[in-house]
């Protein structure tokens, strides 16, 4: 990306070369047309295809029916009682939300010092040895597998295990963040700077004392600031978890979804936003807090 | 509230299914034979292919949808203070309308009123990825840094033009790469599209899941990984000689 500009007389004088950059850029050029082809040409031979006229009036009969125009009864969010009772379901997955981050931010915050290259094996590892550059390895592809999947396909293969209810649907959800936060945090220990880390080691601290006085102190407001960042993010995913583990709003969702209660939906949806913007709210107010 | 979340669960009536433990054993027993006859690892391969195709279409819309609204929400282009709250707010909201619910909540909503279609899951992914994107940018606009910008506005350039030769080119490294990093959740989320009938390796797994044929899903599993991991990988590189 020679021509992106960075104010950089040289390139423009020097002959093109061929850079990664330059390759990357063609490279996702490339894909992005190949792809919008592959989509289109799959929307056409789609059953009811994107691109057609009846579009816009399945469009306006959904929404509608989200409304409860044209429909027999009051519809679903106008009734006190139909707020009540979704109310716990609300709070199920409130629930859900905070186990969830519970159990990621301690598996995170057991493991992530073992996922830090410095610490393991880099400068500040101390002396080196096979089993540490092992427990290295596999904390890394720990964080990578649990990243890589996920939450909802987490879902659907703990519920091999649990019993449908808030517990798998918390663990799905704390699984896939421990990766992401276990992450995080280790860039955050090799970003640090090792000069205090060095003193204490040669000032004669064990390994545990490192930790405790050169490592903790400096990452934990950051782990914090990403724990809140993530409960955010979880609360907005706990309802689709909740499509397979039967928890929360999730579940009643689906169903709503399935028997065609269209207004049921438009009330889980009201729901849902009330829980994602107070979450957000107060995870605001916590992060200001502790800075 | 950990604790007070707790007292929620249902202790008693036990946790863990009938044989659950089982299954357990028997899923990773599964990952030593993992299934890769031909057909499999064809289907798998082109599911991967869907799933991609899935990310980049709607990382693309995305980007269109967020990087105007980016520019209203960072309130740039106004000169006085009213004008400029105003398209701050107006920008914002929108923004955090869109990514306050899940693009998998989206794509539901629009397979039941666009039908079946990949399209709907292209508009679904690129909602929500569109008002993370919008905000982060309106962010980066912001944060341009002054004394160029100064130069411009003394040489007598309008607003617009401040924003196309002053911020533009300045943010433009950080844009880029904040787009690429998002590429790479946009393929785990398109992998999940299935979940609503929209194909992609999600859907492959949840088929085998379906018929319990664990080596199948070692395989499906593998794929995503694996495909993570190198967008990961590549995305990683070129964020770093961009920001360079």
């Amino acid at each position: 990306m020679n021509n992106s500009p960075t104010f950089r007389s040289s390139d423009t004088l020097r002959p093109r070369r061929v850079t990664f950059l330059r390759c990357s850029f063609l490279f996702t050029l490339g894909l992005l047309i190949v792809s919008w082809v592959s989509v289109l040409s799959a929307d056409r031979i789609a059953r009811q295809p994107f691109l057609s006229v009846e579009t816009v009036d399945r469009v306006i009969v959904f929404i509608k029916d989200l409304l409860g125009l044209g429909r027999p009864g009051t519809p679903a969010y106008l009734h006190l009682e139909a707020w009540v009772e979704t109310a716990s379901l609300a709070y199920d997955t409130l629930v859900i939300s905070v186990l969830a981050i519970a159990v990621a931010g301690s598996v995170a915050l057991a493991t992530f010092m073992f996922g830090a290259r410095n610490l393991m094996v880099g400068e500040l590892a101390g002396y080196r040895s096979i089993s540490s550059r092992g427990i290295f390895l596999v904390t890394r592809a720990f964080f990578v597998g649990t990243r890589a999947i996920p939450e909802l396909i987490w879902a659907m293969l703990i519920i091999f295990v649990f019993l449908p209810g808030i517990v798998p649907a918390a663990l799905a959800l704390g699984i896939h963040n421990a990766g992401i936060l276990g992450k995080l945090a280790a860039e955050v220990v090799e970003g640090l700077d090792p000069r205090p880390i060095r003193a204490l080691r040669s000032s004669g601290a064990t390994r545990l004392q490192i930790m405790m006085y050169g490592v903790f102190p400096e990452v934990l407001p950051r782990f914090i600031t990403y724990l809140f960042y993530r409960w955010e993010v979880i609360i907005r995913t706990t309802i689709v978890v909740g499509f397979v583990a039967a928890g929360g709003l999730g579940l009643e969702f689906r169903l709503s979804m399935s028997y065609f209660h269209y207004t049921q939906i438009t009330l889980l949806v009201a729901w849902y936003l009330i829980l994602v913007v107070s979450v957000d709210l107060t995870a605001a107010f916590l992060r200001r807090l502790i800075r | 509230m950990f604790l007070w979340s707790l007292t929620r669960i249902d202790w008693g009536s036990g946790l863990v299914q009938a044989r659950g433990l089982a299954s357990v054993g028997q899923f990773a027993v599964a990952l030593l034979r993992v299934d890769l006859t031909p057909y499999v690892v064809s289907s798998a391969l082109r599911a991967s292919w869907v799933t991609v195709t899935y990310a980049f279409a709607g990382l693309s819309v995305a980007l269109a949808l967020g990087l105007p609204l980016g520019v209203i929400g960072s309130g740039v282009l106004a000169r006085r203070i009213r004008s400029r709250t105003l398209s701050v707010l107006l920008g914002r909201f929108a923004l955090a309308s869109m990514r306050s619910v899940h693009e998998l909540v989206w794509a539901w909503l629009f397979v039941a009123s666009f039908g079946l279609s990949p399209i709907a899951a292209v508009l679904a992914l690129a909602i929500p990825y569109g008002g993370i994107l919008g905000r982060i940018f309106s962010e980066l606009l912001q944060d341009v840094s002054g004394p160029p910008l100064r130069a411009l506005r003394a040489s007598g350039a309008s607003e617009w033009q401040i924003l196309l030769y002053g911020r533009f080119p300045m943010a433009l490294p950080d844009l880029l790469s904040y787009t690429f990093y998002r590429l790479e959740c946009g393929i785990r989320s398109a992998a999940i599209m299935s979940f609503v009938g929209l194909g992609g390796l999600g859907h492959q797994i949840q088929l085998a899941l379906d018929d319990l044929a664990y080596e199948r899903v070692w395989t499906f599993l593998l794929f995503l990984i694996v495909l993570v991991v190198l967008v990961d990988v590549w995305s990683t590189s070129v964020r770093r000689r961009i920001t360079q």
